[in-house]
Parts: C-alpha cells; sequence; structure tokens
C-alpha cells in the first residue's frame, strides 16, 4: 500500500490532489427499513477491518514520512438499500464487499442465521420493507509534498 | 427488485466538499463498474478510470453514459503496471475510491 502511494506522489502534479476514501474501522451493520424507520439493526458477523487498518496505517506512514500532508477530512454514511437478501447479498459479492478472506464454517453459519432472522422480520415488515448495508466511510484530502 | 447504492448521495456530497474537479485532470483507482466515476466525472477536463479486475471495467464500458464517452477512459490495469507506464505528474487529482485496502 505503501508504494501504491508512492507512485501516486510521482504522477500528481506538484499542488496536486490525493483523495481517499475508505470505510472506518467499525464493523458495518445489516438494517432494516420499513417507511423510513430502521427496525432492525446489527453487526456484520466476524467483520476484522484488517485491510482498512493497513490502508489507515499506510495514510499514516506517508504523512509522518513527509510524503503527503493531511489537507482535509470528513466522514459519511454509505447505505446499500436491496428489496430482498439476497438481491442485496448478490450485489454485495459481486462488488468484492466483505471477501478478503476465506469464510470459516462457523462464519457462514452466523450469517446465514442473521439473514434468515431479517428474511423473517422484512416478511413481517409487509411490503416496502428494505434490508441495507450500512457503513461508514471516511474520506481525506491529502497534498504532495 | 432493485439494488439502490447511497441513493442520498452522501459519498458524492463527501466528495464535493473536498475535491474541486473543474479543469483536472484526474486518475482513479479502482474504479470498480464506475459507479462513483459517472457522479463526478462531468465536472472533470478528463477522468483515467482503472481497475485490475476485467469484469469491473467489462461492466463499467457497458455503463458508460453516452455523454461522457470522450471525457472518461477506462483501463483494465492494475495500478502497479500503469505507474510504471505513467508519466511523472501526469495528473491534476487521484482519487482511491475504496482501493487502499
Amino acid at each position: 500500500m505503501v508504494h501504491a502511494l508512492e507512485d501516486i506522489h510521482r504522477l500528481l502534479r506538484p499542488g496536486g490532489d490525493l483523495i481517499d476514501i475508505h470505510p472506518v474501522l467499525e464493523a458495518p451493520l445489516v438494517e432494516v427499513y420499513q417507511g423510513g424507520k430502521v427496525i432492525f439493526t446489527e453487526s456484520w458477523p466476524d467483520y476484522s477491518g484488517e485491510d482498512y487498518r493497513q490502508a489507515e496505517q499506510a495514510l499514516a506512514q506517508v504523512v509522518a514520512r513527509r510524503l503527503f500532508v493531511i489537507d482535509g477530512s470528513g466522514e459519511f454514511d454509505f447505505l446499500t438499500y436491496g428489496s430482498s437478501v439476497a438481491e442485496l447479498r448478490n450485489f454485495l459479492a459481486e462488488a468484492g464487499a466483505y471477501e478478503e478472506r476465506p469464510k470459516d464454517d462457523a462464519v457462514v453459519a452466523r450469517e446465514s442465521e442473521l439473514f434468515a432472522h431479517v428474511e423473517e422480520i422484512m416478511q413481517a415488515a409487509g411490503e416496502g420493507a428494505e434490508v441495507a448495508d450500512h457503513e461508514k466511510a471516511r474520506i481525506t484530502r491529502l497534498k504532495p509534498i | 427488485m432493485t439494488v439502490r447504492p447511497d441513493p442520498d448521495n452522501n459519498e458524492t456530497t463527501a466528495l464535493f466538499d473536498l475535491a474541486h474537479f473543474s479543469g483536472q485532470h484526474v486518475l482513479e483507482i479502482g474504479c470498480g463498474d464506475g459507479r462513483l466515476t459517472w457522479r463526478y466525472a462531468a465536472r472533470a477536463a478528463h477522468v483515467t478510470a482503472i481497475d485490475p479486475f476485467a469484469e469491473a471495467i467489462r461492466r463499467a464500458k457497458e455503463n458508460l453514459p453516452s455523454e461522457l464517452r470522450y471525457r472518461v477512459e477506462l483501463h483494465h490495469i492494475a495500478f502497479k503496471d500503469f505507474a510504471a507506464a505513467s508519466e511523472p505528474s501526469a495528473f491534476d487529482m487521484a482519487i482511491l475510491s475504496w482501493s487502499l485496502c
């Protein structure tokens, strides 16, 4: 990751901007919405956030080496809604979300249990209920030095 | 049956608060299917968007809005290879869109 940031430093003109967007080190949530209100929320099972921790460390390293300086930052909520559990899970799988490492059987079982519960809640909530993946993300602007 | 990523545009709002695209030559690293690219590209002078996954770039090329055709270049390439083949100081802005991990 640090090597990639060094390459970016070389590709940017002096005074240019590097914009980094990545999730914060906090487990994403599975939520169920009905009528614009959250009626269920629970963390994704077995979320480690290890990749994002490494991304934070890489950014800290290039700032400490005075390759870049942080020039601004913010946080935002990123929600992806699906009208069914299967649809949302397929979408996230295609996007490569939460696939950083193979899952063991216990995690797969916990996920299956969670999503079976979510499906029950959605059925009980009736038409218009949506399931959402809710992540918090950080955006940072860095300037090459 | 629909999936709606960020329908409230929280990501775009946060991006436009921090990044000023007017006249900028932008490199987006890890553009995926172009979901974020389409949201800012009209404001930039030119966008080079790359992704190492062939399927993602195939979908991006399929989804590229016609009005952005001359403004956005999409390449299936790993960043390491792209960087090795690129001139220094070639871009005004680089965006790591959920890809530094």
